[in-house]
Parts: C-alpha cells; structure tokens; sequence
C-alpha cells in the first residue's frame, strides 16, 4: 500500500503548490465576477430596455459557448493583439467575464424572488428608493442569493482546472507534470482529486449551511 | 477583423465532422444520465447503506473537476491493464459527472411532491411500483423539465474538454486549424456559433418538451 502511494508521498508538496495556484486564479476570479455580476442584476431589474436587450445578448453568448473556448481564443488571441497581459490575468479576465453572466442571474433571481408587496409596503410608508433598496430588499436578496452563490463558487474553482489545457500552472497542471515524471498517473491524478474534493467539499458544506439558516428566517 | 470566407469555407465541413462527435458524446451522456441519476436519485431517498453511498457518490463528483475525472479514468486504468479509448474515457466521466448533477435535480422534483400523495396512494392500496409510475414520477417529470434542459445545455459544453484526451470533437479539431492556420478569429469565430446553435437547439428542445409533458401540472 506505501510502495502504491509512494509518488504521492514524495510529490504531495508540489500538488500543494499548485492548489496554492488554483486558489489564487479562484480568489482573483471571483471578486471581479461578483461585482461585476451585482452590477449585471441592477441593469437587468432596473435598466432601460435597451441595456436590458444588450444584458441578454451577453447572457445569451456567455451561457452558449464553453469555457474552454473562451479561454483558448484569449490563449492564442493575446499575443496577436499586442495586449501585453501575463496569461495568468488573461485567464481572469475571461473567468470573471463568464461568472459574471452566471452571478448576476442568482442575484437577479433573488431580487425578484420577493414578493411585490415589500416593494408597497416600504413605498407606502415613504421610504425613498435608495433607503428601500438599501435596508429592504439587498438584505434579504443577498440572504436568497447566498447558497447557490457558493455552488457558482464551487464550480468556479473546478473549472480552474481548464487552464492546464491553455498551459497555465496549478493544480492539474501540476499534477500532470509529477504524472509525467513518475508514470503514477492514478495515484497523481487522485491525490489532485482528493486536494479539490477538501477544497471544493468545504465550500460546499458553507453553502449548505447557508441555506439552513436562509430558512430558519431573521 | 477580416473574415477570410474562403477558408471558412473549408473549414466548416471540418468543424462540422467534430461536431458530430460533439453532439453524440452530449446526446449519449445526457440520455444515459437521465436513466442513471434517477436510480441514484431513488437509492439517495431509500433507507439504508445505498442511500449513504449515493449521496457519497454525488458530494464526491460534484466537488470534484470533470478534468481529473476524465485524467484518472483515461490514464489510470490504461496503467492498471484495462485502457479504454478517448471517447470512451471522455463519455464515462460526463456520465459520472453529471450523473450527480442529474440526481440532485431529481431529488429536487421528488422532494416538491407532497407527502400526502405518498400517503393518499397507500390509503387507495396502491402498489409502490404503481405508486411511482402513476402518480408521483409523472409530477416529477414536469417540475425537472427546465433543470435538465439547463444541464443538457451544460452538457453540451462539457464535452469540449473532452478534447484534452486526444479525442477530435469539435475543440480538437478547431485547435488543429488554429495550429496549422494562424487564422484564429474564423477558426474561433466558427467554433463559436456552432456551440451557440448547439446549445440553442438543446434550449428549444427543452422548452417544446416543456410544453408536451407538462401536462401533470
């Protein structure tokens, strides 16, 4: 059983590193991605109709083409442009473009999700619009939009893993170099999987509890 | 950006044979998920140890990537003796991938059916098999129509990263052009809107199936 894992034994720090990696392209991706994805949900509840129509042509597009080709267009697409980006923030860019779309639906949906006559009702009493937003409806549309946030999250850091096929360096990737190097490729690979499972796992359970206390109510 | 039209002229034809791979690799996951994740889905609401190992099974794909999966079943069983091909490798990890998803999304369906259908049922002296079959699967179908057309549509994209173990579906074969072509905007550009089309066919599938089987509602 020692002899089995013995690659994994000796490479274990290298696949740390590299979840190091996947957690810093992760990080940098999901802070631009929910802002920008906040935004997206206030131009689709509050917006003219024609930044409306244009929100769901990005929509559109985002949600029809794979990641991968994305990332792959900006990994052969950048050294034409004669944009001088690392690929590291390339591969940003793109991620927070495409989880924005996804971002800004759950937060769309759970704006909307509340009912009407909390708009009224805070009218009616005259709260001004900013002071309705502010301490009505963002509080409890955050609460909603919680958990399946964290599970956006989630996939987030899974499709981290895309980069090693453009050539960037983090888990997977590293993990198909020690592969290379000690032809373990089960043991490698599942080591790589187990590290994302506690990763992916941890986030996951917070969702979940999220949930759990989204229902209990305020 | 010029569009050089008649390279795209010899490249659709190309793509377009990758895109039945594409396509098949996205019907054949979706068709067998459908079959699998309900059996999981069933054995997750049962009692006992197989409820336990099926929700096992769904915590550990859907926190794991589909690319490691793919990695393991493609390279490590190839060290241990049994090798399957690309595509096989690639449709058993989309399978078992979205097998979980497809699960979860079921046992969403099954969860929104009243206990009091169940109950109702046994007090008219039904079967389970009847039970099931008559009454509460029939519901189910209606309420996981909109999920499963999302998941299909997930699928489809999904089996782009298929292309990282040598399999010439559509991914692959653009990365080939792109190589021996430096013309990256057609190829890319292509590429695109067939997903887009792909992806749209499956939405309107979706919705049409929506509207023949909603009729439990």
């Amino acid at each position: 059983m020692m002899k089995t894992f013995a690659p994994l034994l000796h490479s274990y720090w290298y696949l740390f590193r590299g979840a190091g990696m996947t957690l810093l392209m992760a990080g940098a991706s999901v802070v631009p991605a929910t802002l920008l994805g906040g935004a997206l949900a206030l131009v689709h509840v509050f917006g003219k109709r024609t930044a409306r129509s244009a929100l769901q042509v990005y929509l559109f597009v985002v949600r029809g083409i794979p990641l991968l080709v994305l990332l792959t267009f900006v990994y052969y697409l950048l050294p034409l442009t004669g944009i001088d980006l690392p690929p590291f923030w390339g591969v940003v860019v793109v991620m927070s473009l495409y989880y924005a779309a996804f971002m800004s639906e759950v937060f769309r949906a759970g704006i909307e999700s509340l009912p009407q006559a909390q708009w009224d009702a805070a009218r009616s009493l005259g709260m001004t619009r900013h002071l309705l937003l502010r301490i009505i409806i963002f509080p409890q549309a955050l609460r909603l939009a919680a958990p399946p946030f964290v599970s956006l999250c989630v996939n987030l850091v899974k499709a981290t893993s895309l980069v090693s096929i453009v050539g960037l360096w983090e888990l997977t990737m590293a993990s198909r170099e020690i592969v290379e190097r000690t032809l373990a490729p089960f043991q490698i690979f599942l080591g790589a999987a187990l590290i994302y499972f506690c990763i992916c796992y941890t986030l996951a359970l917070y969702g979940r509890f999220l949930e759990r206390r989204s229902l209990v109510g305020h | 950006m010029p569009f050089d039209f008649h390279f795209i002229v010899r490249l659709i034809p190309a793509l377009l044979e990758g895109a039945e791979i594409t396509v098949e690799l996205a019907v054949l996951t979706f068709v067998i998920c459908l079959v699998w994740g309900l059996l999981v889905a069933l054995a997750q609401s049962s009692r006992g140890p197989l409820a336990w190992i099926a929700g096992g099974y769904i915590q550990v794909v859907r926190n794991t990537p589909l690319l490691i999966q793919m990695y393991i079943i493609y390279f490590g069983f190839s060290m241990i003796g049994f090798g399957l091909s690309g595509f096989l490798s690639g449709l058993l990890a989309l399978c078992i991938q979205n097998g979980g998803y497809v699960a979860e999304i079921y046992r969403g369906g099954l969860q929104s059916v009243s206990q009091r259908q169940y109950e109702a049922g046994r007090a008219l002296g039904m079967r389970r098999w009847t039970l099931y079959t008559s009454v509460i699967l029939p519901q189910v179908v209606a309420r996981v129509i909109p999920p499963m057309t999302n998941q299909a549509i997930s699928i489809t994209k999904d089996t782009s990263q298929v292309a990282a173990i040598a399999v010439m579906e559509m991914m692959k074969v653009a990365e080939v052009w792109v190589e021996s072509s430096a013309n990256t905007y057609d190829v890319f550009f292509s590429v695109a809107v067939i997903y887009l089309v792909l992806t749209s066919v499956a939405g309107a599938a979706g919705k049409l199936s929506e509207r023949w089987l909603a009729f439990a509602q």
